[in-house]
């Protein structure tokens, strides 16, 4: 192994996934500190020398204060890079901004773009990532990006939790029948879509179902869950249409707004989200909601990157 | 002109946006602001933009970190719309002014919530190890294996994310006594090398232990630090696609060079020399004074050219030999007040040499380092105008003010550029002896106005300056003039 050392930095709120990395990974987090004044500057400072090592840097973008997080990495990087660290990954399971990809309206800002060109800017050398909302993100950045899929570990949650044998995928819309139709694919499952026509973001309008559900159990995967109002309206639809029971897979539950309270009043029987988001808090007043693990996934990726080794494995495997 | 010129406000400080507009008569141009509900900030600019030089207004006041990603989106926005140019008019510029040590040391209330905290929130429910890893003492086992002694020494009031630090430190210096371990989770709140220069309010083993901290840090190997955020904010706002940017009074003038494009630092000073000379009676008989020796410069600028007096309150931390009052560092004036010149706001030894070891301290366990103010200059039945480029917590200045009070002075004038006025700085400036503090208008002084009540709040307005400057800089003019004379 190289004579550098894996360096692992994590700001100080939502170390939830970071912890679980470094424990797979057997590498403390490196003391540092961040410190936010009144009004929101924030200063930062690391607690040992960082001199030609690795760093990676974990962070957990949720809902709520996406701005601070954000600066708060971009703070972090900077950090490592006049520190003369030998290179600088972020980890970014969620990454933010990610849907405004695209000029949909005219003069409308590109700011997943925007947000490439700052951690390129701030010093990152590499990024990784997790179920893009969409893949050509990576395009924006000049820096490598490696986007894991957490299909491996959707793939392990549904056999290990739910009688496989009776499901069926649904895909909650048209642009994500491409995940539902791999997910279909890996588990030998059918999968049906439901089609709708969306009126504005974050409303919903009428939706049909293409496929047969009749004596099934539903699973709907999507990539995002935010305030729940598709997925709850999904699964209605989906029990008209004679399903036996519903359950939800999302990568990332943001659960922003009353999520929460759409997932309780709604008929879904669970609602599972991978743990790229912080979201402990809620499991409290949910009682529907559960959790896939992905940090092996990400330590894994830690140690290949580090030892120069092939990330691709993991596109198909879940580690244990 | 106005038909190539497009401004745009963020929604930090609307008020200085429609005063800028209406000095340069234009409207500003339509931008919806908003947020999406899992927090992103969302922007759509509604009227053209293409091939139109464009400014975009927003100060770094409010929730800072929001205000900024607006700010760049917006600019990013109007640049991949095609505007020919981006120019960011920051009034305030935000993170221009970065600590050497952490915000503590200035008494600001530590937001951050400490590491234990979020421990105890296991998101896997499969894995079987549901421990805080960061209880465990991690880095020692993998860095400190030879350093560590057995017995790791834990003190109350130690922070926690630098434990390992701190102990490793102290492990090579041998300088631990054996004292029981304590549980870490007893120590949450503590802060790292919090320097004790709030007067009161502290309990004294507490201050002991950080400046002991502190001490250990920096005479360690590897010394903390901070990181300087100012090229990164200058690079981020070159990476959003700004190609000017308009901003006033830097904190550092060295800042306008982190920035590749273009930057226009303005000055109030013109327009404070303007109020003083307008708004304070007899002003030809104050003396400027400076809270602190690294805003000499700026308040002897303003007393040459008002060809004023100036005195200057110096805070020195010095090594102190002898026990009780200090004596013989009296520079000018005699103390009006039963109170000595040289205040000890703290009597606390910032830095106490707790195990007098012959090769650390020559001078044996007498010595310490207190902390006294000065003031140089003769103030006695004179206005004072405390001049600074920014009020935030307001201890210097009130501090200063008190000095200068207790010297003698008949009324204390505060004027800065940016009154930032975090936390309960505006509590403190209430009941401080300050008679009346002069702001511009750079951040929005609604709640200043209404917590001191009008009589004790001066505004000047740049809007004026900035106005001028946007249509000098559209219309390819020189704006050196406005350093020199406002406008």
């Amino acid at each position: 192994m190289a004579n550098n050392s894996i360096k692992l930095l994590a700001p100080d709120v939502h170390r939830g996934l970071a912890e679980l990395v470094s424990n797979r990974l057997g590498v403390p987090l490196t003391d540092c500190k961040l410190q936010r004044d009144p009004t929101g500057e924030v200063s930062f400072s690391i607690g040992e020398s960082v001199r030609d090592q690795d760093i990676f840097i974990i962070t957990q973008i949720g809902s709520g204060v996406v701005n601070d997080r954000v600066l708060e990495l971009l703070i972090m990087i900077n950090a490592s890079k006049t520190a003369s660290a030998r290179r600088i990954t972020a980890i970014i399971p969620n990454f933010p901004y990610a849907r405004q990809d695209r000029k949909d309206k005219s003069r409308a800002p590109i700011t997943a773009k925007l947000m490439a060109d700052m951690l390129t800017t701030a010093g990152c050398d590499h990024v990784i990532t997790m179920d893009l909302h969409a893949s050509q993100i990576q395009g924006f950045f000049d820096v490598p990006v490696d986007n894991l899929y957490a299909e491996p570990s959707v793939v392990r949650y549904i056999k290990e939790n739910v009688n496989f044998e009776e499901a069926i995928i649904i895909s909650p819309d048209a642009g994500g029948a491409k995940r539902a139709a791999g997910l279909a694919d890996r588990l030998d499952l059918n999968f049906a879509l439901i089609h709708k026509e969306r009126a504005r973001a974050n409303e919903v309008s009428r939706m049909v179902l293409v496929g047969d559900v009749t004596d099934k159990i539903c699973i709907i995967v999507d990539d995002m869950a935010d305030t729940c109002g598709t997925l709850a309206k999904a699964a209605e639809i989906l029990l008209e249409n004679r399903a036996k029971s519903v359950i939800a897979i999302v990568t990332h539950g943001v659960l922003s707004g009353n999520a929460i309270k759409n997932i309780n009043s709604s008929k879904l029987d669970k609602v599972v989200c991978t743990n790229t988001v912080p979201f402990e808090e809620k499991m409290k007043d949910c009682p529907k909601l559960d959790v896939i693990d992905i940090s092996s996934v990400l330590s894994e990726s830690i140690r290949r990157l580090h030892n120069g080794e092939s990330i691709s494995f993991l596109f198909k495997h879940s580690p244990l | 002109m106005s038909n190539n010129i497009v401004i745009f406000g963020g929604d930090s400080h609307p008020e200085l946006v429609a005063k800028i507009c209406e000095n340069l008569d234009i409207k500003p141009s339509q931008v919806e602001l908003g947020k999406f509900s899992n927090g992103e900030t969302s922007i759509s600019v509604r009227s053209s933009v293409r091939e139109k030089d464009v400014y975009v207004i927003q100060s770094g006041c409010g929730h800072v970190n929001d205000t900024f990603m607006q700010l760049m989106i917006l600019i990013s926005a109007c640049k991949s719309a095609s505007a020919s140019r981006v120019t960011a008019v920051l009034p305030y510029f935000c993170y221009s002014r970065q600590p050497d040590i952490p915000y503590t040391a200035k008494g600001a209330p530590l937001v951050s919530k400490p590491r234990g905290s979020n421990t105890s929130t296991p998101v896997n429910n499969k894995s079987a190890s549901t421990v805080p890893i960061s209880n465990l003492p991690n880095s020692n086992q993998i860095n400190n294996v030879g350093l560590q002694s057995t017995n790791t020494v834990k003190r109350p009031g130690e922070d926690f994310p630098f434990k390992s630090l701190d102990s490793a430190i102290r492990s090579t210096i041998h300088m631990e006594s054996p004292t029981p371990v304590r549980e870490p989770k007893l120590v949450k709140t503590g802060s790292m090398s919090r320097i004790p220069m709030i007067p009161g309010g502290k309990v004294s083993t507490k201050v002991n232990n950080d400046a002991e901290e502190l001490f250990n840090a920096q005479n360690s190997g590897y010394k903390l630090w901070v990181v300087q955020a100012g090229t990164l904010i200058a690079n981020l706002l070159t990476t959003a696609g700004a190609d000017h940017v308009i901003t006033m009074d830097l904190h550092d003038r060295q800042f306008c060079g982190f920035f590749d494009i273009p930057v226009d630092n303005l000055y109030c000073k013109p327009m404070s020399q303007n109020y003083i000379q307008h708004y304070i009676p007899d002003y030809g008989d104050a003396v400027i004074v400076s809270p602190d020796a690294g805003g000499a410069k700026r308040a002897t600028a303003i007393a040459d050219s008002l060809e004023l007096s100036v005195a200057i309150i110096h805070k020195e931390r010095r090594s102190q030999l002898l026990k009780g009052p200090p004596d013989a560092t009296l520079t000018s004036g005699v103390p009006l007040s039963s109170k000595p010149l040289i205040s000890h706001h703290n009597n606390q030894p910032v830095i106490k040499r707790s195990n007098s070891n012959s090769s650390i301290s020559s001078t044996g366990s007498n010595s310490k380092f207190i902390q006294t103010t000065m003031l140089v200059g003769d103030v006695r039945n004179k206005v004072c105008i405390l001049i600074d480029d920014l009020i935030d917590t307001s201890y210097t200045i009130t501090r200063a003010a008190q000095l200068l009070k207790d010297q003698g002075a008949t009324k204390v004038y505060a004027l800065a550029t940016h009154g930032v006025f975090s936390g309960d700085a505006l509590d403190r400036i209430k009941l401080s002896p300050i008679d009346k503090i002069i702001v511009s208008n750079t951040i929005p002084q609604d709640r200043t106005i209404k917590k001191l009540g009008k009589s004790r709040v001066g505004i000047i307005d740049v809007s004026l300056v900035f106005a001028e400057a946007i249509r000098r800089i559209h219309n390819g003019e020189s704006i050196s003039m406005l350093f020199e004379y406002g406008f």
